[in-house]
């Protein structure tokens, strides 16, 4: 059966909306909600939403959280479903549904007004360990009516290595504290044995408990803000709108499924060994349209005791983003929008549905954002002109040692400038410098270089973009950035984590690159001169005088190269952002050095020749 | 000599408002068309107008002039635009591209949006030249500076024509003694080009800001200067006999010279004077909590000040570029008379950012527009006179705004024209109230506590229900609302900023001593500076504030400091200041944590005389029967019902007067709606006081 493949049609919107059914308990007959209202009540949901982001962000005294912007804040209503989502971390966007559901199906009705939950265990849908979750149920007139939902990247989970991180852990027993849903206020009551039980696992307590209570603040905050809506609206009228929301985010998401011809595409990728000897691990995508609804099902090999495991809630994550590279829908988000598109994770016990006891800490990245690039790929088989290129995979290095300026305090951090990587091209336009990586898709900020060097006893010799390392295409990849850092007055612990050091992020519609070695990421040592380049994950110790330098991937490009117009190819050059034998051997472009001109008749007959 | 007048002449992007205050009490507005193009051509038409309206020769009123100021968009523009100087910046090998990495963020809203480009770089990646140099943490010099390397970028800019360089190094703020070598260099080399050195214009920690803001005003240094110099010798030549004095976007002003050095201070200087006008109409109440909102055809800006401070930001971004230098915070978003309204890929009804401008304009200007605006709805919700804006002068075409809503809007959606345009004015409204919100309660301010001032043509139309919403209580609409930031223009002081660093954690032996000394220096400076512009030391004030934080965090809070002596003792009443910030802004403090100093500000201000304010003859409680306009049929309510409302001419009114609402009161240049459960009275000083009685 071929469709014929259209825009997606605009759909005017109904006269008057009805709720399919009575939502509300008392109500007798359909709530009738206008259009107008319904542009109000959205509105107000997205500016609850913004006020809990900006509580957390304030509030909250790890950098993870204040600088990085490692949280996600969302509403769910009773049943209960995703109501709003911010653009917080896409890592987070999909595991917070099916950890809603479960946390909600643990307590069943034990839940009442004042309590408080939180939970971080991916055997309960949790996505890593370290993303500590808050849900606050919302009652109006003694009846559940929301949950307000709080999900941060804390700095320590207990464990063996600070930060969470244990390359050498083969148990998740051996990664940190697991926190199954446990009531941390109950009724109101703060529970001060359940609290002390859990920080007194947890290093930097006073970090650990004032975000928590910035995670408390920003539940706090939506609650107060949606009862006001209720008392504005009522309770059978808010209902009606937010099932109207979601299925109008249903009807957009099966438009643009609609659009695509009916079929069964493939897309695979390859998770790189960066060090645990298992090999090369292939993760496969099956996306099959039918009409307007998607399957989605994920095949990967069985799950390993090294870091890099996936837990079911994770990977629904890894499946939604690549989704969205395909949908590119503009907030607000809801959890209409995946009504049409079912998901199959593969049998439990593989890298991608993992089963306890997998460790599991560094799934966020690996091997999430290979699992995104097999269902991004599978797409671009479906509707290449709506993809984008792969995004730079994260890349990064976790620094510690004992501060010469603190009196040889312990410090440790995750950097993140080390792991933002070039972002991929569109069908539109050049891949973004410096932006990503995929799982991030923007979302984080990287410190200041002074505020760094105020903060740990280092000099950072270099945050820059490098040459040639997007990919080639008709639009070019982002440039991925180097970070060279040198210790103060003491030994530096450097930990590498991520991968993405031989397999450079890929490209679309054609493109193809030629010094794939610079598009990748690495890390290099330089001790007195002497240079040393490491593509495995392992912990090195730099000393004064020696210097560190981690290197992020570029973007994918989009489209042939060699039709890149010549002029962009120039101001690349002109820029440094592209080598002159790059824009040789990559596009085709001949620049005499020496005057910076292009000669066009060589151009031509290179390009010709192509 | 006792002057005669003050002018306050404001260049806004379409039209350029001028306020004459006369001594004595009389305050007068005119309006002529912008001309971006040579802005004296704007000025020499408005002078026109004044001496027509008073009867005197331009020359005459000029010299009777106490002072003229000049509020200018012509660096706002120029960002917009991206029409500043070429620019090349001079910078620490290694950290050229910290202005194109922005710390590695994409702007939330555009997450997945795959045609959302990155910012347009002010110096272009070949033109930020890499130098061997490196100063660190404790001002230490880690590697000498390489001069060769800044010779070789003069060569570069040189060959390349370039016309502004900015010159920042890593932690500069620390030792400028690099970036002042550096700056010799060039201005050896490049005489003729604007130079911008980072320790100056923003010395405080953080490179990228200080390098943004270098860059920024180097940007838009040349232009400014250019404008300035005609500015200054037009009134010059019209026998001026004092300096013109420009608006800053620190709510102060400062003269030409001084602006063009620092450019980046000229800003986004247009809204910035809505505070201290909002002040001066309340503070005789004994009112200094006040939000003020100014609704023009495309923008709707928003300024909050508390207890007389008004709101600052700092370190910002800034149509997308990066700026540390304090500025009045205006949030502005897409929400005016001409913002349009449209529906989305999901069904619903949208209001804005897009605007049609003053060209389409509305449909109902009948100009060609056929998109459905704010201005539409109220014509068809009947708030605005069919008669037209402007006393009649400029006419109004409603069959084209009925066309454009039914056609875009209410067919689609399935509603009556009214309901529709209803619709427009709710969704249009509930807009403005998130914006007011973004400023009051995410700041930690209920904005229960505050007077609303309505600023700008469209905002009186809105107003009430604007406060209604949030739970405002009393607005005030100034008659000169359309030409309210003219006005704070000319009620405006000197103001300069002076910045420094001194990163320090607040424990037991901490030197805070030296925190006293870099205060010393500042406000060494903030005085000479102040007396060479003619203040006595009575005039001046000078404000210290401290930028704040626990240790660990990143955020800081800035505190507002009396000028005391700091040493180890008093060095407590400051730490007290700053928990008690925090517990206002986030609702919790930490008096047992440790606490970290991270930046220095003196604010200088030099006071000058105001102007009186205007005066409205005295009439009684109901307005005379002159002033009435009769009835037109208003819709209020969402269901589309019309209700019979009396329209009222202001020009006619009296102080005293008291209006009950459902009610218009026509302006010139503007138009008030009471709605329900409001009563409006005209004060003495020209300004309508609504209270919502309901």
């Amino acid at each position: 059966m071929a469709k014929t493949a259209s825009k997606p049609a605009k759909k005017p919107a109904p006269k008057q909306v009805a709720a399919k059914k009575p939502v509300a308990r008392k109500a007798a007959k359909p709530v009738v909600v206008d259009p107008i209202t319904l542009s109000v009540v959205r509105g107000v949901l997205e500016t609850t939403q913004r006020e809990m982001t900006l509580t957390l962000e304030q509030t909250a005294r790890s950098s993870v959280f204040n600088l990085a912007h490692d949280y996600s804040n969302a509403i769910f209503d009773h049943l209960p479903e995703m109501v709003i989502q911010g653009q917080d971390i896409p890592i987070h966007l999909g595991s917070l549904i099916p950890a809603m559901k479960t946390v909600a199906k643990f307590f069943g009705d034990d839940i009442a007004p004042g309590d408080v939950i939180y939970h971080n265990d991916p055997a309960y849908s949790g996505s890593h360990i370290v993303d500590c979750c808050m849900y606050k149920p919302v009652f109006y007139d003694g009846e559940l009516a929301f949950w307000t939902v709080c999900k941060g990247h804390v700095t320590d989970i207990g464990g063996p290595v600070p930060a969470g991180y244990n390359p050498n852990a083969t148990e998740i027993y051996a990664e940190g504290l697991r926190i199954p849903p446990v009531k941390l206020w109950d009724k109101g009551k703060r529970r001060e044995d359940v609290i002390n039980f859990m920080l007194t696992n947890m290093r930097a307590r006073s970090d650990q408990e004032g975000d928590l209570n910035a995670q408390f603040g920003a539940c706090t905050v939506g609650e107060r803000n949606l009862i006001a809506l209720l008392d504005k609206y009522g309770m059978p009228t808010v209902r009606a709108c937010i099932e109207e929301l979601k299925r109008m985010a249903d009807r957009h998401m099966r438009s643009l499924i609609a659009s695509v011809q009916d079929g069964v595409y493939h897309g695979s990728a390859v998770v790189e060994d960066a060090g645990h000897g298992f090999g090369d691990l292939e993760i496969k995508a099956t996306v099959t349209i039918i009409g307007d609804t998607c399957n989605i099902a994920i095949s990967s090999p069985p799950q390993i005791p090294y870091f890099i495991n996936s837990y079911a809630g994770n990977s629904m994550s890894g499946v939604y983003l690549g989704l969205m590279m395909f949908a590119q829908v503009p907030p607000p988000y809801n959890e209409g929008l995946y009504r049409c598109v079912t998901t199959d994770l593969g049998p439990m016990g593989t890298l991608c549905n993992a089963r306890e006891p997998a460790p599991h800490v560094n799934c966020t990245t690996t091997p999430m954002e290979t699992l995104t690039d097999a269902v991004r790929l599978a797409f671009e088989q479906a509707a290449p002109e709506r993809v984008l290129a792969s995004w730079g995979h994260a890349n990064g290095l976790n620094v510690a040692g004992k501060n010469p300026r603190r009196n040889g305090d312990d410090y440790v951090t995750m950097v993140l400038a080390t792991i933002i990587s070039g972002a991929g091209a569109t069908s539109k336009l050049d891949g973004w410098h410096a932006c990503g990586p995929l799982c991030c898709f923007g979302a984080l900020t990287s410190g200041d270089v002074e505020l760094l060097e105020y903060s740990y006893p280092v000099v950072i010799h270099r945050y820059g973009l490098m040459t040639d390392s997007g990919g080639a295409g008709y639009f070019r990849g982002g440039s991925g950035t180097a970070w060279e850092v040198e210790p103060i007055g003491h030994d530096m612990t450097a930990i590498m984590f991520g991968e993405g050091r031989r397999i450079p992020a890929m490209g679309a519609a054609g493109a193809v690159s030629v010094y794939t070695d610079r598009k990748v990421g690495r890390l290099e040592v330089n001790r007195g001169g002497v240079r040393e380049v490491v593509t495995k994950n392992s912990i090195i110790t730099i000393k004064p005088g020696e210097r560190v330098t981690n290197m992020n991937p570029g973007g994918g490009g989009y489209g042939n190269p060699k039709q890149r117009p010549i002029e962009a190819v120039l101001r690349d050059v002109r820029d440094r952002i592209v080598s002159i034998e790059a824009a040789r051997d990559e596009y085709g472009v001949i620049i005499d050095p020496a005057t910076a001109r292009v000669d066009m008749a060589a151009t031509h007959k290179l390009r010709g020749a192509a | 000599m006792a002057y005669r007048y003050r002018l306050g002449v404001d260049a806004g992007g379409t039209f350029t408002d001028f306020v004459l205050s006369v001594r004595g009490g009389d305050v007068r507005l005119y309006k002529t068309p912008s001309t971006p193009q040579d802005p004296t051509l704007a000025l020499k038409a408005g002078l026109n107008l004044i001496s027509a309206d008073i009867g005197e020769p331009v020359p005459d009123i000029i010299a009777a002039c106490d002072l003229c100021i000049n509020g200018t968009t012509v660096g706002l523009n120029a960002l917009l635009q991206h029409k500043g100087a070429k620019t090349g910046l001079i910078c620490t090998a290694g950290h050229e591209d910290s202005i194109e990495i922005r710390l590695g963020h994409k702007e939330d809203g555009y997450r997945y949006d795959a045609e959302y480009p990155p910012a347009k770089m002010l110096a272009e990646r070949y033109l930020r030249v890499p130098v061997r140099e490196r100063i660190v943490i404790d001002g230490s010099i880690h590697t000498p500076m390489n001069e060769a390397d800044v010779r070789a970028a003069c060569e570069l800019f040189r060959r390349e024509k370039v016309e502004a360089v900015a010159i920042s190094f890593v932690w500069s703020v620390m030792n400028p003694v690099h970036e002042r070598r550096a700056a010799e260099i060039v201005a050896e080399m490049l005489p003729d080009v604007f130079l911008s050195v980072g320790s100056e214009v923003y010395p405080q920690v953080r490179e990228y800001t200080r390098t943004s803001t270098a860059v920024v005003n180097a940007y838009l240094g040349p232009i400014l200067e250019k404008y300035v110099r005609r500015i200054d010798g037009y009134f010059r030549e019209l026998g001026a006999q004092h300096p013109v004095r420009y608006f800053q976007s620190n709510g102060g002003l400062a003269e030409g010279q001084v602006l063009s050095a620092r450019a980046v201070y000229a800003i986004n200087s247009g809204p910035a004077s809505a505070p201290q006008a909002g002040l001066y109409l309340t503070e005789p109440m004994g009112q200094r909590n006040v939000i003020t909102v100014d609704m023009g055809g495309t923008s709707f800006d928003i300024t909050l000040t508390y207890q007389g401070a008004t709101n600052v930001t700092r370190n910002m971004d800034f149509l997308r570029y990066r700026i540390g230098v304090p500025m009045i915070q205006v949030e502005s978003l897409g929400a005016g008379g001409g913002s349009i309204a449209w529906i989305d890929d999901f069904g619903l009804l949208n209001v804005g950012p897009q605007s049609a401008g003053a060209v389409p304009g509305p449909a109902c200007y009948g100009k060609g527009g056929t998109a459905p605006t704010v201005s539409d709805a109220n014509i068809m919700l009947g708030y605005l006179s069919p008669d037209g804006l402007l006393g009649g002068t400029f006419g109004l075409d409603r069959k084209a705004a009925e066309k454009a809503i039914k056609d875009k809007i209410a067919t689609p959606l399935g509603l009556s024209v009214e309901r529709a345009a209803h619709g427009i004015f709710t969704i249009v409204n509930t807009n403005m109230v998130n914006g007011i919100r973004r400023v009051s309660v995410e700041k930690g301010f209920d904005p229960r506590d505050f007077v609303l001032v309505g600023a700008g043509g469209a905002t009186a139309a809105h107003i009430t229900s604007l406060a209604r919403e949030i739970g405002i209580k009393r607005v005030l609409i100034p008659k000169l609302a359309s030409g309210f930031c003219a006005f704070g223009q000319i009620i405006a002081d000197v103001k300069h900023n002076y910045l420094a660093t001194r990163p320090m954690r607040l424990e037991a032996d901490a030197p805070v001593e030296d925190i006293e000394a870099r205060f010393n220096k500042l406000e060494q400076h903030a005085r000479a500076q102040l007396h060479g512009d003619g203040f006595k030391d009575r005039d001046i004030k000078l404000i210290r504030s401290m930028d704040m934080r626990y240790a660990g965090q990143v955020h800081e809070c800035t505190v507002d400091i009396a000028t005391f002596k700091i040493d180890a003792k008093s060095i407590e009443k400051v730490k007290t200041a700053f928990h008690a910030k925090h517990q206002q802004l986030f609702t919790y403090s930490e008096p047992n944590s440790l606490v970290e100093i991270v930046n220095l500000e003196v604010q200088a201000v030099g006071k000058m005389p105001k102007p009186t304010p205007p005066a409205t003859p005295k009439g009684s409680r109901n307005p005379p029967a002159a002033a009435s306009r009769g009835t037109r049929k208003l819709v209020l309510e969402a269901s589309g019902r019309s209700t019979v409302t009396p329209i009222y001419d202001g020009s006619k009114l009296k102080a005293g007067n008291k209006i009950k609402g459902p009610a218009v009161i026509e302006e010139p240049t503007t138009t008030i709606l009471i709605t329900p459960g409001w009563v409006a009275e005209l004060d003495e000083h020209a300004t309508y006081i609504l209270n919502d009685v309901a």
